[in-house]
């Protein structure tokens, strides 16, 4: 049994925001990516320091488009928003009452002010737009604050979450990846909102399982809204902050005196030796699949290690090939060379009718 | 990164080196060539230069506060300063140099301190409604009254809808401004035709009109109260640039 402070060692713990929360639940099997969040270790840093950096990480351009793009939303008293928002969700005119919780400097207190207001619209009163609502969510055991920037929609007694994001909607189709990962940010705001409200005594419900997703429209800056369910993403959420609490039954399979450590020296630079980190990281299981690359900074190393593994081919082989862990054996249940066991009989049968297919189009 | 001009007063020296080898070793064939390529180079150098005259900024005319002011006044309420850049490139003549506006409130808060009340009108912080601080990028003039320079939660609607209408009472007499004018016109409801092709400004008055009645009497309550509390709460430097003490009670 470790701790995650023994995990982590001597350094600051890493804080998270919604999007590492999001990615978390793209892989909830991992549990090396569980431990390595939980204990708040600087997953890039550790990456890069032992041979395998992330080779990803957010655009400037990118950046700069969404927050352009954002201002011109929210320009003139929201002016754009309250016009979209009207023709998607009927909010109607006497409703464009717009609090900005960010001009408050200290982190703790515009936390209180945020839960102050929402609280106060939740009790009936007035209330509309909330912009830049600072919301808290315990992962691992700690408070993470969420610094949004969302805006929270209070009408009819019921709250929305308004996520603007930069990518284009083109002849109403967008990129899937791209709703997705909003959407599962998106839910790790409605599910903020709900606890914070919940807090207060009053009825989680009264958010919406149902999200404004604003983005612009064609190769135009116009906007457009559309309302996104994230039921789905709110249960996958759930699931893995609960698991996340529950992190004690993989640390206790953990040898007591396994830490991350860096150990570095005075001006910073880590002095630990490779070789023992990457020991230290055998020693819990990871669960890798192509889509991790795009996710989490381990990804690369992770990779490295599942080398010949049909894991590593992406999860629809994973799934065909259960039972036959690596690739040579899928070769040679293929050709013939190694009998099945009864597990892997119909695995093998279909890379037996698989290998035919190849040689007889290729002779 | 070299410019053009750097580029070719460059060309223009290794030129002159050929031009003077191949007069001394006597290439008369090759000298004439590389003296037509040199004036060619000189001709291209001196339209280079006209170029780059054209380039340098005129001055404006008036100094930026001035300039902020004119544009605030004919707007009447407060205004971010993008929305000043854009009424004044509508309305007047020259430019307001945006990158001058972020410390334009600073430098008129430390002038109004060391010396207060010198100038006929300072450039100054609208005020949230709730703790009296400086709204975040709002820009107001000290010689309004103090409750049009609250910003309560109704305030932002109601500031974009009298913009709209102030500008649509300008904008016949200024045909520059009918973009800005459409701006406003395609979110307010019923103030634009189903084509949005043309923006009739006494349409988008009655428009604006008809939604500012709606929550005019509301938003006037809030800043009443609001300005009363910060007359008598807050200094004089703190009516008009805002309190940061109220933040923590």
């Amino acid at each position: 049994m470790t701790s995650p402070e023994r995990l982590r060692g001597a350094a600051a713990p890493k804080s998270h925001n919604a999007r590492t929360i999001a990615a978390l639940t793209t892989n909830p099997g991992c549990s090396r990516r569980a431990v390595m969040d939980a204990a708040g270790i600087d997953k890039e840093r550790l990456a890069a320091y032992v041979g395998f950096p992330a080779r990803f990480g957010q655009s400037q351009f990118a950046i700069t488009r969404g927050n352009v793009f954002e201002a011109q939303l929210k320009a003139d008293g929201c002016a754009e928003l309250l016009r979209l928002l009207r023709e998607v969700l009927g909010l109607p005119i006497p409703q464009v009452s717009y609090d900005d919780l960010e001009s408050v400097d200290q982190l703790d207190a515009r936390a209180d002010r945020s839960r102050e207001l929402l609280t106060r619209a939740a009790g009936g009163e007035s209330g509309t737009l909330f912009d830049h609502p600072l919301l808290r969510l315990e992962v691992g055991g700690r408070w993470v604050y969420l610094e949004p920037d969302l805006i929270a929609l209070q009408f009819g007694g019921t709250f929305y979450v308004v996520e603007i994001k930069s990518f284009a909607v083109i002849d109403g189709q967008a990129d899937g990846t791209k709703v997705s990962a909003a959407a599962t940010q998106a839910a790790v705001y409605v599910l903020a909102l709900r606890r914070l409200l919940a807090e207060a005594g009053h009825d989680p419900g009264l958010v919406s399982h149902e999200v404004v997703l604003v983005c612009p429209e064609n190769f135009s800056n116009r906007p457009v809204a559309t309302l996104v369910d994230v039921r789905k993403k709110l249960s996958v959420l759930e699931r893995q902050l609960a698991r996340m609490a529950r992190i004690d039954p993989i640390l206790e399979s953990l040898s007591p005196d396994l830490t991350f450590d860096l150990r570095p020296d005075s001006s910073g630079v880590p002095q630990r030796p490779v070789a023992e980190l990457v020991d230290g990281l055998g020693q819990i299981d990871a669960r890798y699949s192509p889509e991790c690359l795009a996710n989490c900074e381990l990804a690369f190393f992770c990779r490295h290690e599942a080398r010949g593994t049909t894991a590593s081919l992406g999860k629809s082989v994973r799934e065909e090939l259960g039972g036959v862990p690596s690739v040579d054996l899928a070769l040679s249940l293929a050709s013939g060379a190694v009998a099945p066991a009864d597990d892997q009989e119909e695995a093998a049968a279909m890379l037996r009718f698989a290998a035919q297919l190849r040689s007889e189009c290729l002779s | 990164m070299p410019t053009p001009v750097d580029v070719l007063e460059r060309r223009i020296d290794e030129l002159r080196v050929a031009v003077r080898q191949a007069v001394l070793a006597g290439d008369r064939a090759q000298a004439t060539a590389l003296r037509a390529e040199l004036r060619r180079a000189e001709r291209e150098w001196d339209d280079a230069l006209d170029e780059f005259a054209d380039q340098t900024p005129v001055p404006p005319l008036l100094p930026i506060r001035d300039q902020v002011h004119n544009a605030l006044t004919l707007l009447g309420v407060p205004a971010a300063p993008k929305l000043l850049i854009a009424v004044h490139e509508a309305f007047f003549a020259g430019e307001i140099v945006g990158a001058r506006l972020t410390s334009l409130r600073r430098d008129e808060e430390r002038s109004f301190r060391a010396a207060p009340r010198q100038r006929p009108y300072y450039l100054c912080s609208a005020l949230t409604a709730d703790l009296l601080a400086p709204a975040r990028g709002l820009l107001a003039v000290s010689t309004w009254p103090l409750d049009r320079r609250i910003v309560g939660p109704l305030s932002a609607r109601v500031d974009f809808l009298t913009a709209a209408i102030r500008i649509a009472e300008q904008a016949e007499r200024h045909p520059g401004a009918e973009r800005l004018l459409r701006r406003f016109a395609v979110n307010i409801p019923g103030a634009t035709d189903s084509s949005f092709a043309d923006v009739k400004p006494e349409v988008v008055v009655r428009a604006a009109r008809a939604e500012l009645a709606v929550h005019e009497g509301a938003d006037r309550s809030h800043r009443e109260a609001a300005a009363e509390r910060a007359r008598t709460q807050l200094d004089d430097a703190a009516q008009l640039f805002g309190s940061r003490e109220l933040q923590r009670t």
